[in-house]
């Protein structure tokens, strides 16, 4: 019995980290439809930053992840700027593909600067744990999963609430309306696609301390991006949220009930059947695909 | 252009290829070096695989980042059936792309229910997957001990030259397949279903087939491919097999080579290998793999942002213009001094004469999205041979009614009747089989498609027999095929521009364009959503003779309309909906004049004033 | 015609054209070796292709310096037969295809006189046969995968004491020698999807359970498996005595990471692989190491001839201890160079029958191989002691008297 609270505590906690690392991608994703497949990269990133700052100065890595916020809204903003607003419009499959590129020459950058050498923050509560009788919560976890909470509430106040919010949904279900009632476009799309890169700071951070990384880590994290925001569906927080921790969880449950190999077939496995069996995903609103084109 | 410089040219082309292929099968006697054999050997390897990839997504715009995949499984394949069978790999390598095509096919699959960006991610899971699958079902794959391939038995100083030619081999074969289907019949339909899926399953295409065996054309040779390869490398493992980076860099070779071309694959090939090379010897020491990949990167986005035609398009774009130059684009006659020609027949209609039944019946159909009832109980009959009117506000339900009729949307309730059979079971392929054929509001053509291949891409009749099969191989726009697209376009005033492309049409040819597909389709019932709206007073005459035309020869309009004078000189019944419900049917004048029907569309306070306009009223617009 | 067919024909015509030129470039030479002897001042080359970039990029670092040292020791000494002796050195970046090629090309293309090998079992077992096919002698550094030694080459040869089919000796004759009281019961067997160490655990388990100790557990997870947790928890529900966890690199140190968030401290632990990495200290706390068991090739207290000026030479000209990947490829050096001064000449066939027929006095102790390229030595037991690895096993060669048989818990 323990077993199995243990793995589900582990999981959820797991899945905290996921819906953290997810929630800015799932905010572009289904506001925006655009699927920037150097989110991973991104995150990557915000780690190295998190670890070079941690390295130098000894602050709390996720402290310093607050610190590294803006300057992931900057990378966000000049991404879009430069190559996500330029091919988006044209071809959306060559958008992903373009971002996938982003990723790769990334990995390359970050490959020059830091190396290859695995890296990961270790603050003193890197390795411990919270004991509830003969449960155990690690203590980085729960952080990150308590910051992830506080993102995907701030981020859905941020769609609901305000001004930008509301110019956002109303920018990605018809650009060309909200123009003309005076949402400026342009500006509005870069500001949410950068405020999706700006949670990758927190992410990147709790990353770095709870996990090792290298440059090519990228790749890892991006198939469990997909797999938690396609889960979800499209445009739904609440959904992402459910599908970190349906992700999480499964695969906790895989490891230790099935088989520890077979753990990291999750993501794909339940990528492939969602998209089968259910497109718009569990809390996915559904997409009116009849013929009336633009 | 003469027939003479073209034949020229075409033999001149033909020499250059020729030429160069002798050229490569000539290098293993040209030079000994194992060092180029190898880089050869990639290049042909990756032109392979850029060719397959091609297939879906290039031609039928499935992008997929898992290709790489079919050659994992067609070394695997190969190499465990080598090893169980004590049998040279090259003996087996076929097996390797039966097997390849068969997970292509169950890939095709997904797609009825992914598309688009969902497919690229399905691609990548796929990839993720199968190389997983690979690795831990280890007793069947040596999993990640890896599968040692024999070693090969033949002289070393010709070690090289079976796989060489092999990959060559399959090279060129490869291109040959993809020339036949471009021209092919096949190739249209693929194209059409990449300009636009749902138009394309509307006119007879039958997408899951289609798809099923383009998938499986682009992994058949891929996976031979990959066997060859397995046993060149001599040993296989998960990582090497089943390569996301390999995917990546077929996408690159592609789409800089220029997708949906033959040659593009080719050239993009012979781009990305030695580039590769170089940079592995002339960037050496520690940071030399990072520099690959911010070169692989830079060139992916730099291809996706400047150049995504890619090469060959768009330096052949570039040429056209220069040739072009001043050359005027076409113009058409004035429609007012032209006379209708006479109406081609239809076959349905002559096999139907003396139906007198009514031809098409909605029953009591119901359409909800969330909390609105776009069609409440909505009901229509439209008799044969007749020209039935759809009327209503915007907002009514028309469209929708159209969209349950054709299959696009199944409703909530209620049923669709044709000819005395439910049509609730049939998809829109099969509806469009069955007799049902349908314009749009805004008209859906295939871009990539010049006029003529249109209207060809049409299928009248399902493929159930082998024989329908192989027609699919026949060139797309010779023959009677053509001959009859031709006509039709005649008919309808485009017979000046149909080889011209769908995109330099306006609004107006584009509405005649997607008419003659319908006389093509040949069916049942042309359903016309809005065909009056946005086109000029002498082109709106134009087109109400053209209904009335064919409407002699037997065929059963239903025309969805705002224009109230147009609709009401053609139609013999009509029906109106407001907010989803049927609030009048039966003759256009007394509907026309019914108070219901008024306050609905103008409010209580309007006075129509203007009577139906008869055929003998019949000229608006400029006279000459 | 359309302008994309008129452009396609100019594009075969400059791509054959294109071929054209890189081939006489390259040089229409033959295959053969040359038949007459280099001139005696020409230095040799000795060629090689490394993962200097990529995930094992960390270790290769080092590997390279233990080559670079090696070079530079032999020219100071006058070179090989009278010459000075060239790396030639090309970046796979940890791809088999690329380090395919590159030997290919250093073999076949730049006609290097010499082959040293790669690092890493999965890069050696394809360029293995590349070598086997043109004769040349192979001698790698840290390819020690069963698998490689399969086909019965004539010209591979594995640098360091032992195979992996060795590996396990000394530790399971350190739990035979325990009284049958005291050794563990039971053993929970982790380890990386990798053939290095899943045979190594096959072994293990095999072994230790004829001396009646029970496997509890026995899993392996993927190489990309990045969080330990749910696996840790597992294990201490199994509540192993011993946990052997055969890992390859920085997955060692987060399923200790994830031991001791989960609470979890075996009685005995060994690692495979990971103890020997410089970071390893720091990664889960030195005064955590106590206590674990590893296995090494090599250890820089050895008192065999060569060693002692090897390990004081290397720090002077680094600025820092070698680790075991540096000494791996001095190794290898060392028994190319002795092989080539024994033969007196760059016969690759020569030299293969030599290495076959007499043994090499390396800083690893002495090392033969039979036919197959196999070592017939055997690896060292180490244990962290007092932050340090200290060699335990076999007495010959300990470094410490004292062996800790239970292991301090976590702090």
């Amino acid at each position: 019995m323990t077993l199995l609270v243990q793995t589900v505590i582990l999981g959820l906690l797991v899945g905290g980290v996921y819906a953290l690392m997810s929630s800015g991608f799932s905010l572009v994703f289904g506001v925006m439809r655009i699927i920037n497949l150097a989110h991973g990269a991104m995150i990557v990133l915000a780690a190295f930053l998190t670890w070079w700052v941690w390295d130098r100065t000894g602050l709390d890595p996720l402290l310093i992840g607050v610190l590294v916020t803006p300057v992931m809204y900057g990378v966000g903003w000049l991404l879009y700027k430069t190559v996500v607003a330029r091919v988006h419009k044209a071809d959306h499959e060559l958008a992903m593909v373009a971002t996938f590129g982003v990723a790769i020459a990334a990995g390359g950058v970050m490959s020059l600067i830091w190396g290859t050498e695995v890296r990961s923050a270790t603050p003193g509560y890197f390795n411990t744990s919270i004991e509830l009788g003969s449960l155990v919560i690690p203590r980085a976890q729960l952080y990150a999963f308590v910051g992830a909470l506080a993102i995907l509430g701030a981020l859905y106040a941020l769609l609901r609430g305000t001004f930008l919010g509301r110019a956002i949904r109303a920018s990605s279900t018809n650009r060309d309306s909200a123009a003309l009632v005076g949402v400026d476009v342009e500006r509005t799309m870069a500001q949410m696609f950068a405020i999706g890169a700006a949670t990758t700071g927190f992410g990147g951070a709790a990353l770095s301390v709870i996990y090792q990384f290298v440059p090519d880590s990228h790749y890892v994290w991006i198939g469990r991006i997909l797999c938690v925001v396609i889960l979800g569906g499209l445009g739904s927080l609440l959904g992402a949220a459910l599908g970190a921790a349906i992700l999480g969880l499964g695969e906790a449950l895989t490891a230790s009930y099935i088989d520890t190999r077979w753990a990291t077939a999750v993501p794909y496995v339940l990528i492939i059947a969602i998209l089968l069996i259910r497109p718009q995903g569990i809390l996915g609103g559904r997409l009116r695909t009849d013929g009336v084109h633009p | 252009m003469s027939t003479d410089a073209a034949t020229r040219r075409r033999v001149s082309k033909r020499l250059i290829i020729a030429l160069g292929i002798l050229f490569v099968a000539a290098i293993p006697f040209l030079t000994p070096s194992s060092y180029i054999h190898n880089v050869l050997i990639l290049t042909f390897l990756l032109a392979v695989l850029g060719s397959g990839w091609n297939v879906i997504s290039g031609l039928t715009g499935y992008v997929s980042l898992g290709h790489s995949a079919f050659i994992g499984v067609g070394a695997y394949t190969a190499g465990i059936l080598a090893e169980r069978w004590d049998i040279s790999p090259f003996i087996v390598a076929p097996l390797g792309g039966v097997a390849a095509a068969l997970i292509a096919l169950l890939l095709s699959l997904t797609t009825r229910r992914t598309r688009g960006v969902a497919f690229v991610i399905v691609s990548y899971a796929m990839l993720e997957l199968l190389g997983l699958i690979t690795r831990n079902w280890s007793s069947l794959t040596g999993g990640s001990q890896g599968l040692l391939m024999p070693l090969p038995d033949w002289d070393v100083r010709f070690h090289n030259w079976p796989f060489y030619y092999a990959l060559l081999a399959l090279l060129l074969l490869s291109l040959a397949m993809t020339a036949a289907i471009r021209r092919s019949k096949f190739g249209l339909g693929l194209v059409a279903i990449r300009d636009d899926e749902d138009k394309a399953a509307g006119i007879g295409v039958v997408t899951p087939v289609y798809k099923g065996l383009a998938f499986m054309a682009s992994a058949v040779l891929v996976g031979v491919a990959g066997a060859i390869y397995g046993y060149y490398v001599s040993f296989l493992t998960v990582s090497t097999m089943f390569d996301i980076v390999l995917s990546m860099q077929v996408v690159l070779a592609v789409l800089l080579g220029g997708r949906a071309t033959v040659w593009g694959p080719v050239l993009g090939a012979f781009i990305v290998v030695p580039l590769a090379e170089v940079t592995n010897t002339s960037i050496g020491g520690v940071d030399a793999g990072a520099w690959r990949l911010i070169m692989f990167g830079g060139l992916l986005l730099l291809v996706t942002l400047a150049l995504p035609k890619g090469i060959i398009p768009s330096v052949g774009q570039l040429l056209e213009k220069r040739r072009r130059g001043e050359a005027s684009s076409l113009t058409g006659a004035r429609l007012a001094d032209t006379t209708l020609p006479p109406a081609p027949a239809s076959e349905r209609a002559a096999a139907g004469q003396g139906r007198s039944t009514d031809v098409l019946r909605v029953e009591d159909v119901t359409v909800q999205f969330g909390g609105v009832k776009a069609l409440d109980e909505a009901s229509l009959v439209v008799p044969a041979g007749s020209i039935t009117a759809l009327i209503g506000p915007n907002g009514s339900g028309k469209t929708t009614l159209f969209n349950v009729i054709d299959g696009t949307y199944p409703p909530a309730q209620g049923d669709v009747v044709l000819a005395g059979q439910s049509l609730a079971k049939l998809d829109r392929t099969g509806r469009a089989f069955a007799g049902i054929g349908r314009t749009y509001q805004l008209p859906r053509l295939f871009n990539s498609l010049t006029v003529v291949e249109n209207v060809a891409a049409v299928n009248s009749r399902p493929h159930n027999r082998i024989g329908s099969l192989r027609r699919l191989a026949h060139s797309s726009v010779s023959g009677a095929e053509a001959a009859r697209a031709t006509e039709l376009l005649e008919f309808v005033g485009l017979g000046e521009y149909v080889d011209a492309k769908a995109t330099d049409l306006s609004y107006g040819q584009r509405k005649l364009v997607e008419l003659a597909q319908m006389l093509m389709l040949d069916p049942e019932v042309i359903l016309l959503d809005e065909p009056a709206a946005g086109i000029n007073p002498t082109l709106l005459q134009r087109l109400s003779e053209l209904v009335r035309a064919l409407n002699a020869t037997g065929r059963t309009f239903v025309i969805v309309e705002h224009d109230m004078h147009f609709v009401l000189s053609l139609a013999d019944r009509a029906t109106v909906l407001a907010r989803g419900k049927v609030i009048a049917a039966g003759d256009p004048n007394e509907v026309s004049t019914d108070p219901a029907v008024l306050e609905a569309y103008l409010g209580d306070d309007f006075v129509l004033e203007t009577a139906v306009i008869t055929d003998e009223d019949a000229t608006i617009g400029p006279r000459s | 015609m359309s302008p994309n067919v008129r452009l396609s024909r100019a594009v075969a015509g400059t791509a054959a054209a294109a071929l054209l030129a890189l081939i006489s470039a390259c040089g229409l030479s033959a295959e053969e070796p040359d038949a007459q002897a280099a001139p005696s001042t020409e230095p040799i080359v000795i060629g090689m292709s490394l993962p200097l970039s990529g995930p094992v990029a960390d270790r290769a670092k080092p590997g390279m310096e233990g080559y670079q040292y090696w070079v530079d020791e032999l020219n100071a000494q006058g070179g090989l037969l009278g010459r000075k002796v060239e790396l030639k050195v090309l970046d796979d970046s940890f791809d088999q295809q690329t380090a395919i090629n590159d030997y290919t090309r250093l073999i076949s293309q730049d006609k290097v006189d010499l082959l040293l090998g790669t690092f890493s079992s999965d890069l050696n077992v394809a360029v293995a046969p590349v070598a086997e096919r043109y004769k040349y002698a192979y001698v790698q550094p840290s390819g020690g995968a069963d698998e490689i030694f399969a086909r019965n080459f004539k010209y591979l040869f594995f640098a360091q004491p032992a195979t992996t089919q060795k590996l396990p000796d000394r530790f399971v004759d350190l739990i035979a020698a325990m009284p049958a009281a005291e050794r563990p019961k039971t053993l929970a067997l982790v380890q990386l999807d990798d053939p290095n160490t899943t045979q190594a655990a096959d072994l293990f388990g095999e072994r230790l359970g004829k001396l009646g100790v029970k496997t509890v557990y026995d899993k392996t997870y993927a190489p990309d498996t990045a969080n330990f947790d749910t696996i840790a928890n597992a294990i201490k529900q199994a509540k192993p005595d011993l946990v052997i966890n055969g890992s390859i690199a920085g997955d060692g140190v987060s399923l200790i990471r994830s031991f001791q968030k989960i609470g979890f401290s075996p009685q005995q632990l060994y690692q495979l692989n990971t103890p020997t990495d410089p970071g390893f200290p720091k990664a889960i706390g030195a005064s955590n190491t106590e206590g674990i068991f590893t296995y090494l090739a090599w250890s820089p207290e050895a008192t065999y001839p060569s060693n002692t000026g090897f390990v004081a030479g290397y720090t002077k000209q680094f600025g820092a201890a070698p680790s075991e990947d540096a000494a791996n490829s001095y190794t290898a050096g060392q028994v190319l160079a002795t092989a080539v001064k024994a033969v007196g000449k760059l016969d690759q066939t020569a030299i293969a029958d030599w290495l076959h027929q007499n043994k090499v006095d390396t800083i690893v102790g002495p090392l033969g191989w039979d036919a197959t390229g196999r070592p017939q030595g055997d690896m060292l037991l180490g244990q962290f002691q007092g932050g340090k690895i200290k060699i335990v096993g076999p007495e010959s060669a300990a470094t410490s008297k004292d062996i800790l048989f239970v292991k301090p818990g976590w702090k």
